[in-house]
């Protein structure tokens, strides 16, 4: 475990300043964070680069945050995926943890919050290795 | 008036008489039979009656013309005794002898006097008239041819009935043959006969042979009485046999005595009151007696009134029949009689009948009176008195007929109570169902306002929530590069709540919106409100507030989702205690429902209390009074309640506080309609 190699987060939200605030929030030298504003994109750039935490938003046209996180799992990807969402519900955050997903996070959320989710994720993919 | 009405009169009677009360109807129908029997007993009775005092009257009647009888044939005997003794006279040989006409008529004629003779005369032996004691001078005519002569000259002592020639009465004394005399007096029922007038006599007379002092026959003393206008016997027969007894005014009794059919003597009386001589026997009787020779007895009619009668002939000595001998009572004392008895007989059968209408008056009462009662008893019923009861007075059918009644009168009041409870309960269930039926409606209508207000919310919440993400995140990293003593810091600061705040308005509306799957577990409710209101006290508004707790805890477990309960009743006692800035008591009451079926939750404050206008307004989704209000608070609180089945009440009075009532079914109903949809 050592801290040279940083972490690569990719964070997929159709609305660019969400991508763009969330990755301000997370903006670290240990962290290296990509933006993807469709699932189609996210999946591509998942294959180039094989991210630690992937950050999916539930609500996107095109290819869902459902069907992304069904798509990144099929793909045996070694991301941790937190869901979030602008309209959070008991039974979508049932569903996505059933398919895997870290955590399931509503949204507006302030910076700590997304920082704490995200070290936990990363931890929990430390362990997982 | 109409024409035809020949048999109109009598139907319309039938049925007038069927229409009349029933006692009268029985009273009449009495009558009826009374009257029926009255007048036929009456009739027959009349009739024997009459028959019997008829009967009698006839048969006294024989009796007094034996009677009269009696008195004419003594009459006779007199006359022969007299004659008889007469002939004894020693004066009369002596005559025969020396003669001396003067003397010797003289001492006749006083002994004709003194024993009351018309005629008294003497022949000698060849039958010749010697001596007459009226006219002395006339003598020497032949009496020999008179039958009692030549029987007296047989030395006997004949004594009869005989008619005298007027010749002869004139030979004996003109004034005989006058008082003889009679013209005939008009009579309306005599027979028709020649002539106009009698003049011949009618002589009770006797004869008896003379002798010599050697009994040697020397002649015959003849002396009669003239019946004609003699009323001795006639009127002695009636004092005899009726002794003068009168009715009303009238003698009832009289006697005649007839010279063929013709009154010569007698004591009948005629209009003027003068006695009836001169006038005639009925055809009837004439030819009974007179012609046949036979007595008659019975009804007839006298001079000018109805008696009651018999007849019988007078015979001469040779048995010819020369006249009649009547006896007579007047008939309407009889008829009197009768009609006292029979008036006598009917007044008894009236006073009877009117006694005996009495009792059935009386009778008929206990008959009617119950049935009257009934009659009554059925208007009082009719009139809705279902309670009214008959009084039964007796076991008979009546009786029964009232029992009956009351019995049947009870089932109807029975009928009626049934009838009058199921339509209360009819009534309550109908109320019980409009009320569901409203409270539905109007949870309907919120229900209706949350659903849209919950699709608008949802797609506004994830709209807004993006933006608000960016804005969040940017003012706080903002925050966090500037130092304690930045410029910027308190509009930064600003910002980030407010936006906390907008994200709070928009997870509200959500929270609001969406329906999460109930969490249902079993709870206790008073275990969620402990817990609510640890996590409430630090909170600035609950903390200069009294709490008072009364839960009951022998309350049930109850399934619900435990956080949504926790969330109302974090509602309601924020609401109130944001309704008591200044202080005031908080009261958490819980309970079981009166009939147990359902846990009570009230939360009651003295606060602000709520104006009449705002009670409507209270949990409609964005009422608000509050400044930093959402208004959502009650809206989410009443959704989630109504899930679960359950109400929520509010009663409230201004300036004295508001009372939340909440009640959960412990048998959990599905709620009639879901306020909001799940989304996905
Ligand atoms: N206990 C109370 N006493 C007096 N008024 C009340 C009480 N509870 C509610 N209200 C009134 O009902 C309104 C609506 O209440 P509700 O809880 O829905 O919203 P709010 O309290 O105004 O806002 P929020 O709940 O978001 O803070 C309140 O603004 C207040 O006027
Ligand atoms: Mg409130």
């Amino acid at each position: 475990m050592t801290e040279q190699t940083p972490k690569k987060i990719l964070v997929v939200d159709d609305e660019i300043n969400v991508c763009k605030s969330i990755r301000r929030a997370l903006m670290c030298d240990e962290y290296e964070i990509d933006m993807a504003t469709g699932g189609e994109e996210a999946l591509r750039k998942e294959a180039e680069k094989h991210y630690d935490v992937i950050l999916v938003d539930l609500m996107m046209p095109g290819l869902s945050g459902i069907d992304l996180l069904r798509s990144l799992k099929g793909q045996r990807s070694r991301a941790q995926i937190i869901m979030m969402t602008g309209y959070p519900s008991t039974k979508t955050s049932l569903h996505t943890m059933q398919l895997g997903a870290f955590d399931y996070l509503p949204k507006p959320f302030v910076p700590s919050e997304i920082r704490n989710v995200v070290i936990r994720a990363l931890e929990a993919g430390r362990a997982e290795e | 008036m109409l024409a035809d009405y020949s048999d109109m009169p009598s139907r319309s009677l039938i049925r007038r008489f069927f229409d009349l009360p029933l006692r009268r109807k029985l009273i009449l129908s009495f009558l009826a039979v009374i009257s029926f029997g009255g007048i036929i007993t009456l009739v027959i009775g009349t009739r024997i009656e009459h028959r019997t005092i008829f009967s009698l009257a006839e048969s006294k009647v024989r009796n007094d013309l034996a009677a009269a009888w009696m008195v004419y044939n003594e009459k006779l005997n007199g006359i022969r005794d007299v004659v008889r003794l007469s002939a004894a006279r020693e004066f009369l040989p002596e005559f025969f002898r020396t003669g001396g006409r003067d003397e010797a008529a003289k001492r006749l004629d006083a002994i004709r006097r003194e024993y009351g003779l018309d005629i008294l005369t003497l022949t000698d032996a060849q039958g010749r008239v010697a001596l007459r004691a009226r006219r002395p001078e006339a003598f020497g005519e032949d009496r020999s041819g008179d039958l009692f002569v030549q029987r007296a000259l047989r030395k006997e002592t004949p004594a009869g009935t005989s008619i005298v020639p007027r010749t002869l009465l004139l030979e004996e004394a003109p004034d005989l043959a006058e008082r003889a005399y009679f013209q005939f007096v008009e009579t309306p029922k005599a027979a028709a006969r020649p002539g106009d007038h009698e003049e011949n006599g009618m002589l009770l007379q006797a004869t008896a042979p003379v002798m010599d002092g050697g009994g040697a026959l020397i002649g015959a003393l003849y002396g009669g009485v003239l019946i004609n206008r003699n009323y001795e016997i006639v009127d002695r027969v009636k004092d005899i046999v009726f002794r003068g007894e009168k009715y009303k005014g009238q003698d009832i009794g009289t006697v005649t005595i007839f010279q063929g059919d013709l009154r010569v003597s007698t004591n009948v009386l005629d209009a003027q009151g003068q006695r009836a001589v001169g006038t005639r026997v009925s055809r009837e009787v004439e030819r009974a007696v007179l012609v046949d020779g036979g007595r008659w007895v019975g009804p007839a009619f006298v001079v000018r009134e109805w008696h009651i009668t018999a007849y019988e002939p007078i015979k001469d000595i040779d048995g010819r029949i020369i006249g009649m001998l009547y006896v007579g009572t007047l008939e309407w004392p009889f008829l009197d009689l009768r009609n006292r008895v029979m008036a006598t007989f009917a007044g008894l059968a009236g006073l009877c009948a009117g006694f005996l209408l009495v009792l059935l008056w009386l009778a008929s009462a206990t008959i009617t009176r119950p049935l009257l009662n009934m009659v009554k008893a059925t208007d009082t019923i009719a009139k809705g008195d279902l309670n009214h009861r008959v009084e039964i007075g007796s076991h008979d059918e009546t009786g029964q007929l009232a029992a009956a009644f009351n019995r049947m009168t009870e089932s109807l009041a029975q009928a009626n109570e049934n009838l009058a409870q199921w339509g209360r309960m009819l009534e309550k269930r109908v109320e019980e169902r409009t009320r569901e039926l409203r409270e539905t409606q109007d949870a309907l209508v919120q229900s209706q306002k949350l659903a849209s207000l919950g699709k608008m919310a949802a797609g506004v919440a994830h709209e807004i929530n993006n933006p608000l993400t960016s804005i969040t995140i940017n003012a706080h990293l903002l925050l966090e590069d500037r130092g304690p003593d930045d410029a910027d810091r308190d509009a930064l600061t600003l910002i980030a709540e407010e936006t906390g705040r907008c994200a709070q308005i928009v997870k509200g509306l959500l929270e609001f919106a969406r329906q999460t799957p109930s969490e249902a577990s079993d709870a206790d409710i008073n275990d969620i409100v402990e817990r609510t209101i640890q996590l409430l006290d630090k909170q600035a508004s609950v903390r200069n507030v009294k709490i008072i707790k009364d839960l009951d805890k022998s309350l049930p477990l109850i399934v619900i989702d435990k956080n949504k309960i926790q969330q109302v009743v974090s509602n309601l006692v924020i609401n109130a205690c944001e309704a008591m800035p200044d202080g005031g008591t908080l009261t958490i009451v819980t309970s079981p429902s009166d009939d147990r079926r359902q846990i009570v939750l009230r939360v009651a404050d003295t606060g602000v209390g709520i104006p009449k206008a705002n009670m409507d307004l209270l949990f409609d989704p964005f009422f608000t009074t509050k400044s930093h209000g959402t208004g959502l608070g009650l809206a989410v609180s009443y959704g989630i309640v109504h899930q679960r089945g359950g109400t929520i009440d509010v009663e409230s009075e201004v300036g004295k506080g508001s009372t939340f009532t909440v009640k959960l079914p412990l048998e959990e109903t599905a709620p009639d309609k879901k306020p909001a949809k799940d989304q996905p």
